[in-house]
């Protein structure tokens, strides 16, 4: 089986909304909505870091961090128990979809996500330009909608549009039910959060922070499990602490797929014409 | 229950001028509501207070209180039928009738709420069990028809004696008396556990949920059970005086006092009890010092919790409980449209509760959904406000107007009392032997 998860990490994150704004291209999303939004994790406003400046007796403890935040497909999703019409549902792959025909637009999954991913169409959707943008159709009035993991791109083969244009490589995506995946070994080997844990909704979202990875491996917009030559990626070496070779060992190292030395995973420049 | 002397009493042979003028209140308001509703529909629900950080408002408060109101009457009527007595008999149709009124309100009042309500036929063909708004949806139907069923068989043979069509062709024989008090037994015990499902039913609807702060309780169903009960019988208490005082319907003064004593209990038990329950938990877990934990457990916090715990609970507990006031009507009234209000309020925090404050708040925050003009420039927050819009105010007065609409007619065309010997009557001040 496949499972489709995401893995941010906080430490690549720079906080350059590009995620935010190729959802928003990619999926049509109605002006004054976004399924996807780059928190900031610091101050009281957005780009703004918590505690002082270290000079004039300050306390020197300046933190900020970007939370991008959009749908995180929960596991024991809230929002599709809630359905009381089966518009919202988790696909055999693990993602959260709705059916806009089937919605009625009661928002009671609005108000069961915990994370607010979901945004509702209170009037009829506008979009600049009028025609609409990227490769998904508009969703009527009176719907809910939110990430989809841009599941048209995945039946595809292809990656996520967040992920294919984030220039920090923080997004990675790929099968959380492969253990050779880069997002199953991340977690496996990284400091992974999921939001709002408390909650058991069990996200297949998960946040590194701490340690930075060396980030999303491939070069192409394809999909991890669509590339047939080997991950150019080096999972052992370069980036991550030498003692966990030998400690974590075979499991985590996915043997076959690692090249040997510093190779670095982002040496060629990816295909142009990403949009689909 | 001889029925061979017995006859009826319908509350209202006719309308006069004052009635009259009611009646084209609640038709105004009703178009009212409908011409607003049109509009929403046109608009969307942008033309509600609502926006994604606070996406459940004035709608589904009322509805919230609308299926508490509908507990009073039927638990009223039903409860002394199961146990065979004839206590409260006097209040046993009206209460049947407001609570039909005020269940087919709670439904209606859903109807604005929905995105696309054209489409709400997908609760019968595609149905997820899971959800409880699905199990709402039944219960509330089945409560609405029982009602229904309920007003029906209480009234029939009296309908059947005044040649009234709705009848529905039934005759009134003594065989026929027979069986319907056995009708009358069996749908009173179905009554109680539905009502019972009913509220609790629709507290899960919030207690499911684990990302709304306080919703996410197991005391809520219990909570909404009691507060059911406070508000189903005030509301029952505040029509039949409204009732006695301007229609034919005769309150037995014995019975009203005696149902302002058991209100007295329900409040009591509802906002001291279960409110104490529900906080000392909380205050003592948070708190570390003996006042700390004290002050945390007694003081609220919003506006609306004052208003119902104090507006609501403590004042009408006050009023019922002295032995001074508690027999006078105007005391007991007052004292039932303050539990009303107060079960209100609480309807409010709950979904203030649920809304006011994000998990994840950073900057910028969650986009409103709404557009970039209008109030704010801005299209994003990191908390949840919510006032009604005109719009939303107009749509559930003008279906409340419908509820009261349905009440009246009742008054008009049900008979709703008997005027034979009972037992309760006597201690009527002789009313029988005028
Ligand atoms: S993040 Fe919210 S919308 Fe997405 S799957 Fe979880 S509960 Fe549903
Ligand atoms: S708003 Fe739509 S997707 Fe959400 S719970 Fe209601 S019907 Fe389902
Ligand atoms: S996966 Fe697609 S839909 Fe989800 S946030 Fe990224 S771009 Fe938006």
């Amino acid at each position: 089986m496949t499972k489709h998860g995401l893995v941010i990490d906080q430490e690549r994150c720079i906080g350059c909304q590009a995620c935010a704004v190729s959802c928003k291209q990619e999926n049509n999303v109605p002006m004054g909505q976004f399924w996807n939004r780059v928190l900031t994790e610091g101050g009281e406003k957005m780009d703004t870091p918590s505690g002082g400046y270290p000079e004039d007796g300050g306390s020197g403890s300046l933190d900020m961090q970007y939370q991008p935040t959009a749908c995180q497909h929960c596991e024991n999703a809230p929002c599709v128990k809630v359905c009381p019409v089966n518009a919202t549902y988790t696909r055999d792959d693990g993602i959260v979809e709705i059916d806009y025909d089937k919605c009625i637009g009661c928002r009671y999954c609005m108000a069961a996500c915990p994370y607010n991913a979901r945004v509702f169409n209170w009037d009829e959707p506008e979009h600049m330009p009028e025609e609409g943008t990227g490769d998904v159709e508009a969703r009527p009035q009176g719907v809910v909608e939110k990430c989809t993991f841009c599941s048209h791109r995945v039946d595809e083969g292809l990656d996520p549009a967040c992920v294919v244009n984030c220039p920090a490589d923080a997004r990675i995506f790929g099968d959380l039910d492969d253990e050779s995946s880069t997002v199953s070994k991340y977690i496996d080997k990284y400091e992974t959060d999921q939001l709002l844990e408390d909650r058991g909704t069990d996200p297949n979202t998960y946040y590194i922070s701490g340690e930075m990875s060396p980030g999303r491996p491939q070069t192409s917009d394809k999909m991890e499990s669509e590339l047939d030559d080997v991950s150019p990626w080096s999972d052992g070496d370069d980036d991550v602490p030498s003692e966990e070779a030998d400690s974590v060992g075979g499991e985590s190292s996915g043997s076959s797929h690692s090249v040997e030395g510093g190779e670095i995973p982002y040496a060629t420049p990816a295909k142009s014409g990403g949009d689909d | 229950m001889t029925a061979k002397t017995g006859s009826s009493r319908v509350a209202i042979s006719s309308f006069s001028g004052k009635g009259k003028l009611w009646i084209g209140l609640l038709v105004a308001l009703m178009a009212a509501g409908i011409a607003a509703w049109g509009y929403q529909v046109t608009t969307g629900l942008i033309a509600t207070g609502m926006r994604n950080v606070f996406s459940w408002g004035l709608y589904i408060m009322m509805f919230v209180l609308f299926v508490g109101l509908s507990a009073g009457g039927l638990i009223i009527s039903s409860a002394p039928k199961f146990f065979h007595s004839h206590r409260y008999e006097g209040f046993a149709r009206l209460g049947v009738l407001v609570s039909l009124a005020c269940i087919i309100v709670a439904g209606l009042l859903i109807l604005p709420d929905i995105g696309r309500p054209g489409r709400i036929y997908q609760f019968f063909t595609s149905p997820d069990f899971r959800s409880p708004m699905v199990w709402d949806f039944g219960i509330v139907l089945l409560y609405g028809l029982l009602n229904l069923w309920y007003l029906w068989l209480l009234t029939r043979r009296d309908l059947a004696a005044r040649g009234s069509a709705l009848a529905l062709g039934f005759k009134d024989t003594e065989a026929g008396r027979e069986r319907d008090r056995t009708l009358m037994f069996w749908t009173a015990a179905v009554a109680l556990p539905t009502a019972v499902a009913l509220h609790s039913v629709t507290g899960w609807i919030f207690a499911t949920q684990v990302g709304r702060g306080d919703w996410f309780s197991p005391l809520v169903a219990p909570v909404f059970i009691a507060k059911a009960l406070v508000s189903g019988l005030g509301l029952l208490l505040v029509v039949s005086v409204l009732a006695d005082r301007y229609t034919n319907f005769e309150v037995d003064h014995e019975e009203l006092t005696s149902l302002g004593k058991i209100l007295g209990i329900f409040l009591a038990f509802h906002v001291v009890y279960l409110l104490a329950a529900e906080r000392l938990p909380h205050a003592w877990a948070d708190h570390f010092e003996f006042w700390a934990i004290m002050s945390n457990f007694l003081i609220g916090d919003s506006v609306y919790f004052w208003l119902w715990t104090v507006v609501g609970g403590a004042v009408p507990l006050a009023m019922l409980a002295l032995p001074p006031l508690r027999k006078r009507v105007s005391v007991i009234f007052t004292a039932s449209v303050l539990a009303v209000v107060g079960t209100m309020f609480e309807g409010i925090r709950l979904v203030f509760t649920g809304y006011e404050v994000a998990n994840i708040d950073s900057a910028p925050g969650i986009s409103l959904g709404g557009e970039y003009t209008g109030i704010t420039t801005d299209i994003w927050a990191t908390a949840g406000a919510y006032t009604p819009t005109l719009v939303e105010i107009a749509v559930t007065l003008g279906i409340i107007a419908f509820g009261a609409f349905i009440v009246t007619l009742g008054l008009k065309y049900v008979p709703i009392q008997r005027v034979d010997a009972e037992p309760s009557y006597a201690t009527d001040g002789g009313k029988q032997d005028q």
